[in-house]
């Protein structure tokens, strides 16, 4: 009954006790236990029902209170198995809170499951996870991916089970499933929520993500997350804005910079055709968009630049699963046995190789080579970027190059080609822009989506924008279609 | 930059407490290929090296540090909770040569 | 050929700040195991650390007291590698720019001054502890976290004596700074020595052995002098000297080889990325070097220079921040300095020694002592009776006046009148006694000392006494 409506529906009925919490919980629960999509590690059924039960007051202010909300299985939950869809984190539960899940605990949100990811958050197609392929719900066939490593709540958003959920972002880990899902997939400024509990991937690029099925609603959720966390040094001490007040009020002197490079790598016709159109509706309601240049080389530079940095973090970042404090228990007559045992069993081959890139970047002998020569790209195209920001104020794109790819189509073997449309979206993780994804239409019942990127801690300006995209487009509550199969 | 081959990185692995079957080796070699060859690429542009290597996404810094103050620690079945072997409050290892 | 040894040392001291180097979690030692532990000291995934300010302030002052160049903008960088008291697989360190570089110290051997130069501080923080059975070991992770600091020496000492003076330096400055307790036989200071030969003369280095694991001062020297030795031997005879780590047994004299060095460990060192750069202002600096405790070198010159005493007892004094500290609050209550400096050095030296205590357990407060120096300074009491009175006074806790009293002593008579009075009796009462004085008889000037403590109980003072005999026996 309640299945699809948007946190702000869902508040005005709360409000008007037209619905409990304990209600809405219960609805959820019942259609997480269906879920076929593979979109859940756990449920919490107990526990979300002794938090719906006790909410009895609700509280006008506060839109959050008593919404049902998903959370990535490599963010923290006191009491609640977190495995980061690993194995070698199989049963363990973790003592501590996320901050950004205490802070939804607090503004009385109901926390009803931890979802599936690509292992450890190290991948973008949504099937490395430990249980396996989470699937497209707008493909109840089960035969398209709902890509990564933000699986799972993709999957739980766009099926109407829960109106938000929190992902994860390094590399465009809840921007690209928010494309194929049709949702609004967004990232905020380095720093501007805390990582306190967000299990690390490449710390020098990653973010907490929000899924919503509209605009508003994901600035409704950053309102409650946003902010500084003594817990976490990276957090952001630039002053809070309230997100949702001036949303519909977008400065249309403010400019829009479209990289026709990267529009030029799109080769899906249909999908190229919506972006211009879209753009020139744009224009014609008095925004200013205009195509701006960035060298090709440049571009083609991205993916291997961030697949360095961020296996390379990655594989230090993991150095402490070995299973000798947490994880299942590994035989072994040394310690390194032990160790050796745990993470050969425990890890998939996918992050295994990942581990041992990161690795050799960082050696001795080929660290300025491969890491530090990463990093100083980083640089060179963070400065580019800010060149464009001098002018400008967001860069607008295609967040993905076609629909939702079929599974065995992609792949997270990397390849060797460019690939430029399918990763600028990195971009965002570099200069630790904030960055929305928003959908823009469909093709073959798929969803597709736009990328707005705003300058640095302008999440205001990102909302406003994205809100008057959304008008324009009029897509906003996607929900797939049809039952679970 | 090292020479790689199936054994460096075997060795890669080893050193990393983890191992993979053959044919992920195989997988991973031509992985390497990719990587090193678009590593390469980016490396042809001399002016490169000109340019200072970015830790993060952009300049910031703090003056902020934390307050001396010992807080309540963690119980120690919460400490130990997840660890698979103890002893008396302590976690077991093997015997550990040094 | 001549040899010269040469000597570098790694010291990590384990600051004593209430909480850790980057978790909130307590330094307290001897707790249960496994009690003082917080969510990142365990490594449990999405911990992040957050630097304490304390132990940013303790460096600054240790960098200080070492003449050291501070820098102002604090990079942590990680150390990478797996073993079983690590638990993050990594440890949080400062590889690229520690805090202090370029420093010095400056030790006094054969009587002259030598300036050991110090290439780099740096903080980091400290792994867990094992505990080794015959077919298991056990991980305490109390200590893990625990704020370092690492200070690494240039190359420049010349023998196990200048080593050892250079950590007797060390760990004044970090227990007077009240930055470290500084014992080597708890761990909270521990060396780590590079030895190696060379001809005299030469400006090239010989194969370094690494000593590790030594636990007290004395044994520093004695390492390195028998591992001297025995390169010099093995290079003698042909040999070469092999790439180690040995360890000191003390109950054979001898360093023992724990392992070969193999090829030296890759860390794969790069920034920690949870860290962003730290400012320190100059105020702060400026703040963390003048809120430390005054240094024993400092307190030994003000000693000599203020209070006149000499370089021995000054050196005694701050041999131990405890006892440096107690004889400054005996300094409040008395400006007898020499006399306070005698009965701490001596009296309470040989209390405490022969009861095995420490000054922290001395059971006089500094006023009650005073009291006493001071009753001896205005010779109310003779030295003899002020320690008879300093027993009493330790048996029952009791302050000077009280303790005389229960031993029935009364304040020695010093009024020099009386005195006269008293002496010009004896000496009329006792002419023959002024006659053996004159002739030269010894026992005399005894014997009327005698009669005069006899006709004052031995309440007169027996110095202002024979003086005052000494001036009537000349006016006779």
């Amino acid at each position: 009954m309640y299945r699809g409506l948007s946190i702000e529906k869902l508040h005005e009925l709360l409000v008007n006790k037209k619905v409990t919490p304990l209600e809405l919980t219960k609805e959820a629960i019942e259609l997480a236990k269906k879920d076929s999509n593979n979109a859940f590690e756990y449920i919490m059924e107990s526990e979300a029902l002794a938090i719906a039960e006790s909410l009895k007051e609700p509280e006008v202010n506060n839109p959050l209170w008593g919404i049902p909300f998903v959370i990535k299985d490599n963010m923290s939950t006191k009491d609640v198995p977190t495995t980061g869809s690993s194995n070698i984190l199989r049963g363990y539960v973790p003592v501590f809170d996320a901050t950004v899940v205490a802070k939804l605990k607090e503004a009385h949100a109901v926390p009803i499951g931890k979802s599936t990811l690509d292992e450890l958050a190290m991948g973008g197609t949504g099937t490395s996870g430990h249980l396996g392929t989470t699937y497209n719900p707008f493909d109840r066939s089960h035969t398209r991916l709902v890509g990564g490593s933000s699986c799972g709540s993709a999957a739980v958003t766009a099926d109407g089970i829960v109106p938000f959920a929190l992902g994860s972002d390094t590399g465009d880990s809840t921007r690209k499933p928010a494309s194929y899902a049709g949702l609004v997939g967004f990232k905020p400024t380095w720093g501007r929520i805390s990582r306190y509990g967000l299990f690390p991937f490449a710390p020098s690029l990653d973010t907490v993500g929000i899924f919503t099925r509209s605009v508003k609603d994901c600035a409704y959720v950053l309102n409650a997350t946003a902010g500084r966390d003594e817990k976490d040094m990276t957090s952001s001490v630039v002053p809070v804005h309230d997100y949702v007040k001036d949303i519909e009020k977008f400065d249309k002197k403010r400019k829009i910079a479209v990289i026709q490079e990267i529009l030029d790598t799109i080769t899906d016709k249909d999908i190229k055709k919506a972006f211009l159109d879209n753009i020139n509706k744009l224009k014609e309601s008095g925004f200013t968009v205009e195509f701006v240049h960035m060298d090709t080389k440049m571009l083609a530079s991205l993916f291997a630049t961030y697949f360095v940095i961020s296996c390379a973090e990655a594989t230090s970042n993991n150095a402490n699963l070995d299973g000798i404090k947490f994880g299942p228990l590994s035989k072994g007559d040394t310690y390194e046995e032990v160790m050796k045992n745990a993470r050969t069993k425990g890890f998939g081959e996918l992050i295994k190789r990942r581990f041992i890139i990161g690795s050799f970047a960082l050696m001795k002998e080929n660290k300025e080579e491969l890491f530090v020569r990463a990093q100083r790209n980083r640089r060179a195209v963070v400065d580019k970027l800010n060149e464009i920001y001098k002018e400008y104020d967001f860069i607008y794109a295609l967040a993905a190059p076609s629909i939702a790819p079929k599974i065995g189509e992609s792949s997270d073997r990397l390849s060797d080609e460019y690939l430029i449309a399918d990763n600028h979206l990195v971009l965002g993780n570099f200069a630790g822009l904030p960055s929305l994804t928003l959908p823009l239409g469909l093709k073959d019942n798929m969803p597709f989506g736009v990328n707005v990127m705003g300058k640095a801690f302008d999440e205001v300006g990102v909302f406003q924008l994205s809100y008057e995209i959304e008008k324009i487009t009029g897509l906003k509550d996607l929900v797939a279609k049809g039952e679970q199969k | 930059m090292k020479e790689y081959n199936i054994e460096v990185l075997k060795d890669a692995a080893n050193r990393l407490l983890l191992d993979m079957s053959e044919s992920e080796y195989q997988t991973l070699l031509s992985e390497f290929d990719i990587v090193t060859k678009q590593m390469k690429a980016i490396g042809d542009n001399s002016e490169l090296d000109k340019i200072e290597p970015m830790v993060f996404p952009f300049e910031i810094y703090t003056s902020e540090l934390r307050e001396d103050e010992a807080k309540e620690p963690l119980t120690r079945e919460e400490a130990l909770r997840n660890s698979p072997r103890k002893v008396g409050g302590q976690i077991k290892l093997p015997k550990v040569v040094q | 050929m001549e040899f010269e040894p040469v000597i570098g040392l790694e010291i990590h001291v384990e600051l004593k700040t209430k909480s850790k180097m980057f978790s909130d979690a307590p330094v307290v030692y001897g707790k249960e195991p496994n009690t003082q532990v917080a969510p990142l000291d365990m490594a449990f995934p999405g911990t992040l650390p957050v630097v304490n300010k304390q132990a940013v302030i303790n460096a600054i002052r240790v960098c200080h007291a070492l003449h050291m160049s501070i820098d102002q903008e604090l990079y942590f960088d990680r150390k990478n590698y797996f073993y079983s008291d690590l638990p993050k697989g990594y440890q949080i360190t400062q590889d690229k720019r520690p805090i202090g570089k370029e420093g010095y110290l400056e030790i006094e051997i054969d009587g002259k001054v030598k300036r050991i130069g110090i290439e780099r501080l740096h903080m980091e923080e400290d792994t867990c502890k094992q505990l080794h059975f015959s077919t298991f070991t056990l991980l305490n992770y109390n200590r893990a976290g625990t704020p370092l600091i690492e200070i690494v020496s240039k190359p420049e000492m010349r023998s196990g004596e200048e080593a050892m003076k250079y950590v007797e330096r060390i760990r004044s400055i970090v227990v007077f700074s009240g930055v470290s307790d500084g014992k080597m036989e708890e761990g909270s200071l521990r060396c780590d020595v590079n030895v190696s030969i060379r001809e005299k003369g030469s400006n090239t280095f010989g194969t370094k052995v690494e000593i590790k694991n030594i636990n007290s001062i004395s044994y520093i020297q004695k390492a390195i002098d028998f591992e001297v030795e025995r390169q010099k031997k093995l290079i003698e005879s042909g040999e070469k000297v092999v790439q180690e780590t040995r360890r000191y047994d003390d109950a054979k004299k001898e360093t023992i080889r724990m392992r070969l060095k193999t090829d030296s460990v890759d860390y794969k060192y790069y920034p920690e990325a949870n860290i962003i750069p730290i400012r320190l202002s100059d105020k702060f600096v400026e703040d963390a070097i003048a809120s430390c405790p005054e240094l024993a070198e400092s307190r030994k010159e003000r000693y000599i220079k203020e209070y006149g005493l000499n370089d021995y007892d000054a050196s005694l004094l701050v041999s131990e921040k405890a006892i440096s500290d107690y004889y400054n609050e005996l300094t409040k209550h008395s400006k007898a300095y020499k006399l306070l400096a005698n009965w701490v050095n001596v009296d309470v030296a040989g209390y405490l020694n022969k009861n095995n205590l420490t000054i922290e357990d001395f059971p006089l407060s500094a006023e009650k002592l005073a009291g006493l120096v001071s009753m001896v300074e205005k010779n109310e009491v003779s030295s003899n009776q002020a320690r008879e009175i300093f027993a009493k006074m330790l048996e029952e806790n009791l302050d000077a006046k009280s303790a005389m009293s229960k031993l029935g002593i009364s304040s020695q008579i010093s009024d020099e009148s009386y005195i006269k009075e008293v002496v010009e009796e004896v000496l009329k009462e006792n002419p023959q006694a002024i006659i053996d004085y004159k002739e030269g008889k010894g026992r005399a000037m005894g014997f009327l000392v005698g009669q005069v403590m006899k006709k004052t109980q031995g309440k007169i003072n027996p110095k202002l006494t024979s003086d005052m005999l000494l001036e009537e026996l000349k006016k006779r």
